[in-house]
């Protein structure tokens, strides 16, 4: 069966295969999955996206983006550096509200996954 | 719910802000992607504008700057009678008031071409009315340019019915007379 991307197995897998239960998935790897499976991971995504454009957060990572291309010139800039220019500030500046919504629903969601 | 002292945060608690930090440094990777996007692809007219703009005042400024320049046989460079040599290009910077940037004088005539032209889409309107307007009056005699305006209104039909009843009607009337 020939697919169209060739992807080698990755050493990890290789890994797991011979000593079966020696890595057990951590808490936080179950929970993540759990997240992903049932959705819930991209419409919380959604829903913090949607806060972010609303309050404002993301035009002021936009304007802080431009200022350090404008500084840097558009040819020099990585993707790595405007995130590590926005990561700081952005961390920082979220609406307590915002937060405060976001973590809730996660705590909702952990209850009832049950974990 | 009670919170223990000992404990910051709960383990609930502390699992939601990973998760929620997660969540947040995806859509921080996001907004990085498209600012960089944007960027390579010189889709910010105002980025690129600003740059050239930053460019060229720079330049003048050197050329200002540059005492060799100045004096000898050079036409732009005049004495005035107090002595004083004026240089081609105005330096003094102030501020824009149509956008607020920075912008050197002497670099302020072209910069208001972009900056009220092309700020908005007023540019595509006003050359539409415009050259529309040119069409209109090019038109030659007045007469032909009203019943030009009155075709292209949607009472198209209407109007042409009405115009050509009153004529009938004048014409009739004409014969009848005499």
């Amino acid at each position: 069966m020939r697919t169209s991307v060739y992807r080698p197995p990755t050493p990890d897998d290789a890994v797991e295969e011979q000593e079966d239960q020696e890595k057990q998935p951590t808490l936080q790897e179950i929970i993540n999955i759990k997240l992903i499976e049932s959705g819930e991971k991209e419409r919380l995504m959604e829903l913090l996206r949607e806060r972010l454009i609303e309050c404002g957060w993301k035009d002021e990572m936009k304007a802080l983006c431009r200022a350090f291309i404008k500084k840097k010139g558009s040819n020099n800039v990585t993707v790595d550096d405007l995130v590590h220019v926005i990561t700081p500030k952005g961390r920082a500046s979220i609406p307590d509200s915002v937060k405060a919504d976001l973590l809730q629903r996660i705590r909702s969601f952990l209850v009832q996954a049950a974990v | 719910m009670s919170v223990s002292n000992e404990d910051n945060m709960s383990p609930h608690m502390q699992l939601s802000s990973h998760f929620f930090g997660d969540l947040l440094d995806s859509i921080i990777v996001d907004v990085a992607s498209e600012c960089h996007r944007i960027a390579r692809l010189g889709l910010d007219r105002n980025l690129e504008e600003e740059e050239e703009e930053l460019r060229l005042s720079a330049q003048a400024r050197v050329t200002v700057a540059d005492p060799s320049n100045s004096g000898e046989t050079n036409g732009k460079y005049v004495v005035d009678i107090f002595g004083q040599t004026h240089p081609s290009v105005a330096n003094e910077v102030f501020d824009c008031m149509n956008c607020g940037r920075p912008i050197v004088a002497g670099r302020f005539a072209p910069h208001l071409e972009k900056c009220m032209g092309k700020g908005r889409k007023a540019r595509a309107k006003a050359t539409r009315s415009s050259t529309a307007s040119q069409n209109r009056y090019s038109r030659g005699s007045p007469v032909s340019a009203y019943s030009s305006y009155s075709n292209s209104a949607s009472t198209n039909r209407l109007s042409n019915g009405t115009y050509s009843h009153t004529v009938e009607e004048y014409s009739n009337g004409t014969c009848e007379e005499p």
